[in-house]
């Protein structure tokens, strides 16, 4: 089942959105976001819905993969559409008993339904195509300057690190106790609400046992290879902007500016000016 | 030589939450380590020799005495990150020590530590990453490794901060053969480089290595010197609860059957080699045959098969493009009351075939049969199945959970569906079997007991669900010799007076030879070698192919034969191995 959840993974690829530095990915998906709140009616989808395509198309991840992502949080847009369709006032179209679908609700709900998928898919995009470990130098880069007010970036950075490591190592440590405790006759499925709550305690008292002492050897052996937080430390791989990041930056100046100019209606006076 | 670590009158104390006295884990130590040398610590669990090796690194200080590295005191904070960097450390359990989730990142984490110029810091991966032949692997994931491919980029990882020293404190406690040669062969070679080396370990043929061994109980250095003068106190080393490498306790018993093996032999070549020379000299036919035990015919009468398996295949994530197929059309039976030994390489499906016995993982097809019920039916209730096979997972004192060690082995039996009392009792009966004292430790938490006591409270919840067959994976994986042999004994105990069916899985062939009556041989998903040890490990070439060894007997019989000496090669236990080679140097002082 964890296997399904896209959201968050990485599609392992050599694409130029691949090799983009991380930095650039971050602030486009920061700028891809605020974009969806700019737009103001289905016509300014256009020139987002174009971008998107043209990067799942760059970036070879398939459709597919993608949409799966969408999976966990399907209940999560039914129900902004469902509150948008039913609570939206306006001239009614369909009505049962209390309920009463009007036309703007309907207009709000595919705009807000559509924003929140569009924002998914994006956002998504820039997991599934920047490696996690590059993420975390990214963000860790990103958030430096923010050092001097106080924001612990390295200390963030490390911690995302780490998590990224030992995800898979406690999903593996899960799976072990599950089953040692399975053979014990342990019954993880059936029961009711209280009964399976309890039926967890065997499995997760071992699960932070063994996480504590993950953290303790892992200390251990940080400080053994002189870990002394981020002061004096540097980086095998530094985070060097290329030619093709100042392309991107380029690119995404002119994906603002276009949103920007469609929603405040300067294309229409553009062409009546023309 | 020069010197590398001065250890003076060190003492180091912790206070237990019961105690009000400290306790003296390390107490009035001193040792000089010379640079470029090669020293082995063993010592039985809390001895105290992990908590000097951390000493040394400055993890820990002393609570009195002295440390010196490179003539830098230990309590000098200012040279902390250079006595750290000059002794590098490397840790027991391969997946908590790597940072990173790539292999040259987790490899560069030191260096970046301590500053370096990133292009410089690049030059070291690479050449860490060669000097321990990890090189391919540099993009890698971590979690994707095998053990050993993990202690090799923990020991890359040390080696990029260019240290003098390596301290390894257990690195080949958790690793399998293959794993376990390709580190001790990276950590002759750094050795070799210069690199002075501190191994601490719990195998004595890995002691044998060294060019110094010291061995501690309670703190305190018992016996220190060169292997040949540690090993030759044999007797004083096995009642510390320690063992000797096999080719000592050989020539040891020899000696005590009158017969003259010279003091510097310890290890089973040589020994082969000095026999054989004594015998050819003589020109002395070999030994009369001793009758095996393994040819008593009463053993293969039995028909009352207990588990019986046909054409199973298991395939993981089918369907996935990592699809893997883990079990190749198996089919074998076990009669009643056996002593199965099952062995093969990691990743043979050794796991697996074990948890299909057990109904954790079901079939893609065939079939299981227990007690003559097929368990790969539908409608077959679990509960059926664990109250009948117990299955006892590797390093089983993960599992503990509870406040009690009496409450955590009810648990299986309370799940099985019994009344309180009647649990209460298997309890009792459960815990004394694995060989505790219950009165003592029924209402103790199992969280403050020592690790080999864990174990057997772990054992225990599964004993206390009476199965008829129980299945053990590595049960003693990660212990010293002392528990070792304590957990084989009482698993010995169980098939003999309980007459519980054994499934035994291992990497230790003498273990194996000594207690199975069948050996299943596991490789790539399917059965390689079936039948009783004698069988099986007179396919030495095979076996070897398969990247498992012979029994330390049969290796010194091979050995024997290699240089032309005729013995019987189905001697398999160092008793019958003693019995073969003093008869044989007998009729030879005779002649």
């Amino acid at each position: 089942m964890i296997r399904d959840i896209t959201l968050g993974q990485y599609y392992p690829g050599e694409s130029w959105i691949h090799r983009l530095d991380a930095r650039i990915k971050i602030i486009w998906t920061f700028v891809y976001i605020i974009s969806l709140f700019v737009v103001r009616d289905f016509r300014g989808y256009i020139p987002v819905l174009v971008t998107l395509a043209l990067i799942i198309g760059i970036s070879g991840v398939p459709l597919k993969f993608i949409l799966k992502g969408l999976k966990p949080i399907f209940l999560i847009i039914v129900f902004t559409f469902t509150i948008n369709m039913f609570m939206t006032k306006g001239i009614p179209l369909l009505s049962f008993g209390f309920l009463t679908i009007t036309e703007e609700g309907l207009y709000n709900a595919l705009f807000m339904g559509s924003r929140l998928v569009l924002l998914i898919i994006g956002s998504s995009l820039l997991t599934l195509a920047t490696k996690p470990i590059n993420l975390t130098d990214g963000i860790e880069k990103l958030l430096s300057p923010g050092q001097k007010i106080g924001i612990p970036a390295h200390e963030l950075a490390m911690m995302m690190t780490i998590a990224l490591r030992f995800i898979p190592t406690l999903l593996e440590e899960t799976d072990k106790i599950m089953k040692a405790q399975m053979a014990r006759g342990a019954d993880f499925e059936s029961g009711n609400l209280l009964n399976r709550a309890k039926s967890l305690i065997p499995l997760l008292v071992p699960l932070f046992i063994s996480a504590f002492r993950i953290a303790q050897d892992l200390a251990m052996a940080m400080e053994a290879r002189c870990y002394r937080g981020g002061s004096h430390r540097t980086r095998m791989n530094g985070m060097k902007l290329k030619k093709k990041d100042a392309a991107a930056s380029v690119l995404i100046a002119l994906y603002l500016v276009v949103i920007i100019a469609q929603a405040q209606g300067l294309f229409h006076w553009l062409i009546r000016f023309l | 030589m020069s010197e590398m670590i001065r250890i003076d009158d060190l003492v180091y104390q912790y206070r237990r939450e019961d105690q009000l006295e400290p306790v003296n884990a390390v107490n009035h130590v001193s040792i000089n380590i010379e640079r470029g040398s090669f020293t082995a610590i063993i010592g039985k669990n809390g001895s105290g020799k992990s908590t000097l090796a951390k000493n040394i690194n400055a993890l820990l200080l002393p609570s009195g005495g002295a440390i010196y590295v490179k003539g830098f005191n230990t309590a000098d904070e200012t040279k902390l990150w250079e006595i750290r960097q000059t002794a590098g450390m490397v840790f027991q359990n391969p997946d908590n020590q790597l940072v990173s989730t790539i292999v040259e990142d987790d490899v560069a984490f030191g260096p970046e530590n301590l500053g370096i110029d990133p292009d410089e810091i690049r030059q070291r991966v690479d050449d860490s990453l060669y000097a321990v032949n990890m090189y391919e692997e540099r993009k890698k994931a971590p979690h994707l490794l095998s053990g050993g491919q993990k202690q090799r980029i923990a020991i890359a990882g040390v080696i990029a901060m260019r240290p003098e020293c390596i301290i390894l404190d257990e690195p080949t406690a958790m690793l399998d053969p293959h794993g376990r040669y390709e580190v001790m062969e990276i950590i002759e070679k750094l050795n070799r480089e210069g690199i002075t080396i501190l191994l601490i370990t719990h195998f004595m043929d890995e002691a044998a290595r060294a060019d110094r061994v010291i061995i501690m109980d309670q703190g305190e250095i018992s016996l220190d010197g060169t292997p040949i003068e540690v090993f030759g106190h044999a007797d004083e080393i096995k009642k510390l609860g320690l063992d000797v490498p096999f080719a000592v306790d050989m020539a040891h018993r020899l000696r005590k059957r009158g017969i003259e093996i010279p003091q510097n032999i310890i290890d089973s070549e040589e020994l082969a080699e000095y026999i054989a020379e004594k015998v050819k000299k003589n020109h002395i036919a070999a030994a009369a045959k001793i009758p095996s035990h393994k040819d008593d015919p009463t053993i293969t009468v039995r028909e009352d098969p207990v588990i019986e398996v046909k054409n199973l295949t298991h395939v993981y994530s089918e369907g996935m493009p990592y699809e893997s197929t883990a079990l190749k059309e198996i089919s074998f039976r076990i009669e009643r009351g056996s002593f199965v030994g099952i062995i093969g390489h990691t990743g043979s499906g050794k796991s697996t075939l074990i948890q299909h016995l057990n109904g954790l993982l079901k079939p893609k097809s065939g079939s299981i049969f227990i007690n003559g019920v097929d368990i790969t039916a539908k409608d077959i209730p679990m509960r059926e199945i664990r109250r009948k096979i117990g299955l006892v997972f590797q390093y089983p004192e993960y599992q503990l959970f509870e406040e009690t060690v009496h409450k955590d082995v009810a648990f299986g039996p309370l799940n099985l569906g019994l009344s309180q009392e009647e649990a209460d009792l298997r309890v009792k009966e459960a815990i004394e079997l694995v060989g505790l004292n219950y009165e003592e430790i029924a209402q103790r938490s199992p969280f403050e007991l020592s690790g080999g006591q864990k174990r057997r409270v772990a054992i225990a919840g599964v004993i206390a669900m009476k199965p008829q067959i129980l299945i053990l994976d590595e049960p003693t994986a990660g212990l010293d010799p002392k528990a070792h042999a304590d957990i084989l004994k009482m698993i010995e105990a169980l098939h003999d007076r309980e007459n519980i069916s054994i499934l035994l899985v291992s990497h230790n062939m003498g273990d194996i030879a000594r207690l199975a009556d069948k050996v299943l041989v596991m490789d790539r998903g399917s059965l390689a070698l079936t039948g009783t040890p004698a069988e099986v490990f007179a396919n030495a070439e095979r076996l070897e192919a398969l990247g498992l060894g012979l029994p330390p007997a049969a290796e010194m019989m091979k050995a024997l034969k290699n240089r032309g000496v005729s013995v019987p090669q189905d001697t398999l236990t160092i008793d019958a191995a003693e019995e073969e080679l003093s008869l044989l140097m007998k009729n030879n002082l005779i002649g």
